[in-house]
């Protein structure tokens, strides 16, 4: 009988293709993992934009003036807010807040443009709805950008001068930061960590829950060959679904593929085969279909969806987070899917997390060997 | 004599079971009380759209006090932390691509003599911009900062040629209202209960129904005198119990831990707070007819949670997204509950400013309860 | 002889409850070895010991020539195994289960096609080679079962429980097939509870409570019981053993079937006084006749020495 590294190839092959067969018949873990994936991909690279429009403000204008007015516009005109009302009391604030039904707002008070004419400071006040914080912060920004923007020309139209420094900005690699082209690469990793963790968690449990491990521990069969066998036939899935991603990325979106698809295919290879064997490990050592389901999705979505750097900047984060989210391996995964997509970048830049994906993939099967006996006890 | 559509003799052998068998398996256990608690923390402290410490790279060409004092304007903010320092634009680029760097800044040669000679002159800003919302937002706050420089710069200097120039323009006060510091938390701790509370009433009903369909026992108690609806019943108040154990439990945590403020009516989070797990029980309840295992009970919930969990607003305004998913969100219950929590919780809002979401949980929770309940019996009949 | 199976003192605990207490036996090869005795004696924990699924807690063992412990890998290799609860894969064909477990035990080739037109041969199931194993009637999924279980041609064969659950008609074909196995020389470990099916084997080890009761051919285990038993045939079966129990010239009586076994000191005299006895209580008598010993008496008896069986 041919050994290679002590494994049988033959008794592989044999695993892997009891599971395949089991696969191709497992109606719902199909449609998991080639719909579901496509949709969502489509789905949030619409849905999830972080352009922020249409806020809601209400204008209280005591002042009445031709200054205060050509504030109102300024705020009207840059497009992220629309005035929605108009108050003459200062009472009607609160219920509009109350309701949400604003998110700001606007109160100048009397005597801003003679405060502004005779260069004393004139104050602006912005009453904002904190309770969404990152929307109210947002919005306080471009509102501060805004009155200074206009605090400026007032300023400097006085002075007959134009803006002393001009920003010139560039956006690199993504034009026009288009949102869809932050998300959908980096939403390949989330899902992929997922669905690969997910369904591998349900193989080895599965065949506890089922009794036929026990068959199985009966035959010389050995556990790498065992593991390796149900791994293959997710990895070639899971491959697929990253090869769906991106030609979903350039059909639907438009999102440019500047790198290489060698290293893309390669990197995910790893990132694949690590997430498997996490979601082979949750298996073994929890023997129990439920749990094992439940644990693999609590422990992979959660943190690859917000501590990747998928959506939430990590460097804002507190500083435990951000140790956390060194062990997050769709972080460094998504740093390549960006770097692969929208940089162009190769393996030079990339080699730091071409190691990290090398050290989760040994790490996965490792753990996954470990944790799987054959025996009962 | 009142004929009640159950029998409470014959329910409490059935859910004195169901109650030992839920909270008697350790790791259930964990999984019910620790995750939740778990997830809360994490997302407490990791939504947050703010943006500080960003990695900036400065090619300063002109070196002069002038050109210190704006990244100096820069970092002091706290927005940007200069990491590295360059006398070429190629090295900017590089530390762009490595991902060492968001932003770039480049100071021209002869910036301050332009400053000084009241002219106008440019600062060029790089930014990374595939990298999630930091780029949109760090642009804007050093935009804003620079011409604040440029502003008290020019100013300054026109003052001192002796022109009248009216000094500092617009004081700009802002004050956040429910949320003075504009903690993230504050916002995404109630939405998160939400989340929760729905993950916990899907996944106790969906599962609890399913194993016993695997395991055989469901059989077993359909030849017993139980009625379906009794079996209903039987499955879906421990359900309930544990669910509100729940939200009771991370309701503790956001006050004490995170001390989110409670200024509402406790009554009208419980009555919303009922009808919205009852939506989530009847959705279990659903995916439970459909689902022959455990697994794909579960995947099943979890294919219906990913979308209704980004739809809900929970971290993406729903008013950004694209008109038509903003009428589709209206189905998601998360939404609408999502809404009341954090009126509830942060705003003091009451039963005239939520009844429209009360109402429609009510709806939801009540039709879809009753039509997973029919489809049920259907299937045991 | 060499042996096929061969355990000194071997013991299994799980905590305090001891499963296996210190049983010694040996199989020789190419017998139909039986293991007997009600559940929770202890059988399928010997069973799972001996195929290296369960490590035991002390004593030692052998296999086909190799250590219990040490070995188990290449046992493995030497053995069928057929778990007590069905365990082939319900969501493959029969097809492919036959071709799964013929890859995991290195038959290939040739000699695969040739096994596996076997194995649907004898499990009657040549039709249905591509429909899904679990939806198969419990019969065929046995047959099915044991013939995955021998597709290397192994020459030692673990049954547990094979026929639980299996109409009569399929069991007798079952053990048809054990035959003949047993025939070419395997030897095949059998263990059950049903107490006809325990006639069928060369030798018998009787089980209770984890321990090693007995251990003989069956004939000699039936010669075992000396004393006669009478056959009492009644209207109310429980009643009439309850009412026999304090009879005169009674030993024990108990339920078989429906009917009443009763081991008495003197079978003319019992066959006399016990009707009448049964009488003054109500109880009319059917009818009486003197038996021989069946292994079921037997063991009703010597469980009944040790003390009862474990309750479940």
């Amino acid at each position: 009988m041919r050994r290679v590294l002590g494994l049988s190839p033959r008794r592989l092959f044999a695993m892997a293709r009891k599971e395949t067969l089991q696969l191709r018949r497992d109606s719902r873990s199909l449609i998991t993992a080639f719909l579901y994936p496509a949709l969502m991909i489509v789905f949030f690279g619409y849905v999830i934009t972080f352009d922020i429009r249409n806020i809601n403000v209400a204008v209280f204008d005591q002042d009445h003036t031709q200054r205060s007015r050509e504030l109102v516009e300024a705020f009207q005109a840059a497009g992220y807010f629309r005035v929605t009302h108009r108050l003459d009391r200062y009472q009607d604030i609160q219920p509009l807040l109350d309701r949400a039904a604003v998110r700001m707002a606007l109160v100048i008070p009397p005597g801003f443009q003679r405060d502004l004419s005779a260069g004393r400071p004139a104050p602006v006040q912005a009453l904002v709805d904190g309770a969404d914080a990152n929307t109210a912060g947002i919005a306080l920004n471009y509102a501060g950008s805004i009155v200074t923007a206009y605090a400026a020309r007032v300023v400097l139209r006085a002075s007959q001068r134009g803006a002393p420094i001009v920003a010139q900005s560039r956006v690199w690699y993504n034009e026009t930061l288009k949102s869809s082209n932050m998300i959908v690469p980096g939403l390949v990793a989330v899902i992929m960590m997922v669905i690969a963790a997910m369904l591998s968690s349900l193989t080895v449990a599965r065949e506890w829950d089922r009794g036929t491990m026990e068959q199985l521990a009966a035959t010389p069969v050995h556990r790498v060959e065992v593991i390796l066998g149900k791994l293959l036939p997710y990895l070639a899935i899971g491959l697929i679904d990253v090869i769906a991603a991106v030609v979903i990325g350039r059909l639907v979106f438009h999102v440019p593929f500047r790198g290489s698809p060698v290293l893309l295919v390669g990197l995910a290879t790893l990132f694949l085969i690590g997430s498997l064997g996490l979601g082979i490990f949750i298996s073994a050592a929890t023997k129990s279909q439920l749990l094992a389901t439940q644990i693999s999705l609590l422990a992979t979505y959660l943190p690859s969806l917000l501590l990747s750097g998928l959506i939430f900047d990590l460097a804002s984060m507190p500083f435990a987070l951000r140790v956390i989210s060194l062990v997050i391996p769709a972080r460094y995964f998504i740093v390549v899917l960006r770097g692969i997509f929208l940089k162009g970048v190769g393996p030079e830049v990339l080699w730091v997390q071409g190691l990290a994906m090398i050290a989760f993939a040994v790490l996965g099967l490792t753990l996954a060997v470990r944790a799987f006996r054959k025996e009962l006890a | 004599m009142i004929r009640l559509p159950l029998d409470p003799v014959r329910m409490r052998p059935l859910l004195g079971k169901e109650f030992r068998q839920t909270l008697r398996d350790p790791r259930a256990k964990r999984v019910l009380f620790i995750a939740p608690i778990m997830q809360l923390l994490i997302f407490g402290y990791a939504v947050t759209t703010d943006v500080r410490n960003t990695r900036t790279f400065v090619v300063d060409h002109d070196r002069s006090s002038e050109s210190r004092q704006l990244v100096t304007a820069l970092t002091a903010s706290g927005y940007f932390r200069v990491t590295g320092v360059g006398e070429r634009p190629a090295d900017l680029i590089n530390a762009l691509d490595h991902g060492d760097v968001l932003m770039g800044v480049e100071i021209p040669r002869g910036f301050a003599a332009e400053l000084g000679a009241g002219r106008q002159t440019s600062v060029q800003l790089l930014v990374d911009g595939s990298t999630a919302n930091t780029a949109n937002v760090a642009l804007g706050y050093a935009t804003r900062i620079i011409s604040r420089y440029g502003l008290e710069r020019g100013v300054a200097v026109a003052a001192r040629a002796g022109a009248i120039v009216p000094s500092a323009g617009v004081d700009f006060r802002a004050r956040a209202w429910y949320n003075p510091n504009l903690e993230s938390r504050v916002y995404n701790v109630p939405g998160v209960m939400g989340l929760i509370v729905m993950l916990m009433s899907l996944m106790l009903t969906a599962l609890a129904v399913v194993r016993e369909r695997e395991v055989g026992t469901l059989e077993q108690l359909m030849v017993s005198p139980l009625k379906p609806i009794e079996m209903i019943a039987g499955k879906t108040l421990p359900a309930v119990v544990v669910a509100f154990l729940d939200l009771v439990l991370v309701s503790a945590v956001a006050l004490l831990w995170f001390g989110i403020p409670f200024r509402g009516s406790a009554l009208l989070l419980i009555t919303s707070s009922v009808f919205y797990i009852l939506s989530g029980l009847g959705v279990g309840l659903l995916i439970s007819t459909v689902s022959k295992t455990q697994q794909e009970a579960f995947m099943s919930m979890f294919l219906f949670l990913f979308p209704a969990m980004i739809l809900s607003g929970l971290m993406f305004p729903v008013e950004n997204m694209p008109p038509a998913i903003q009428y589709f969100t209206l189905l998601d219950p998360i939404r609408h509950y999502l809404i009341i929590v954090r009126g509830v919780f942060l705003r003091g809002a009451g039963w005239s400013v939520l009844y429209p979401q009360i109402l429609v949980l009510m709806v939801m929770g009540v039709s879809v309860l009753w039509f997973a309940a029919t489809r049920f019996r259907k299937t045991i009949a | 002889m060499t042996l096929a199976v061969e355990v000194r003192d071997l013991t299994r605990a799980f905590g305090d409850f001891v499963a296996v207490d210190q049983v010694t036996f040996d199989v020789a090869e190419g017998e139909i070895f039986g293991f007997l005795g009600p559940n929770g004696a202890g059988k399928t924990t010997t069973i799972k010991m001996l195929t290296g699924l369960l490590a035991p807690t002390s004593g030692t063992g052998r296999v086909a020539g190799f250590d219990l412990r040490r070995e188990s890998e290449a046992i493995k290799q030497r053995i069928g195994y057929m778990s007590q609860l069905f365990s082939l894969y319900g969501d493959l064909t029969v097809e492919e289960n036959i071709g799964f477990f013929a890859g995991l035990y290195g038959v290939t080739g040739p000699r695969l096609a040739e096994r596996r037109d076997w194995a649907l041969e004898m499990s009657g199931l040549k039709d249905y080679r591509r429909r899904l194993t679990g939806q198969l009637p419990l019969g065929f999924k046995q047959r099915l079962a044991l013939g995955c279980a021998v597709l290397h041609q192994p020459p030692i064969l673990f049954l547990d429980e094979p026929t639980s659950g299996v109409d009569p008609i399929s069991r007798r074909n079952f053990w048809d097939l054990i035959y003949e196995f047993s025939g070419r020389g395997t030897t095949v470990f059998v263990s059950t509870h049903y107490m006809e099916e325990a006639e069928y084997c060369h030798r018998l080890a009787l089980m209770n409570r984890g321990r090693l009761i007995a251990l003989d051919r069956p004939a000699a285990l039936r010669a075992r019981l000396t004393e006669p038993i009478l056959e009492i045939t009644t209207d109310h079966g429980p009643a009439t053993a309850q009412a026999l129990q304090g009879a005169r010239g009674v030993i024990e009586a108990a339920m078989f079937g429906r009917a009443v076994h009763v081991v008495v000191e003197q079978a003319a005299s019992a066959a006399q006084t016990l009707p009448a006895w049964l009488e003054t209580r109500g109880i009319p008598c059917r009818g009486v006749t003197h038996v021989r010993p069946s292994l079921e008496d037997v063991f009703v008896s010597l469980v009944r020495l040790e003390g009862g069986a474990v309750a479940g």
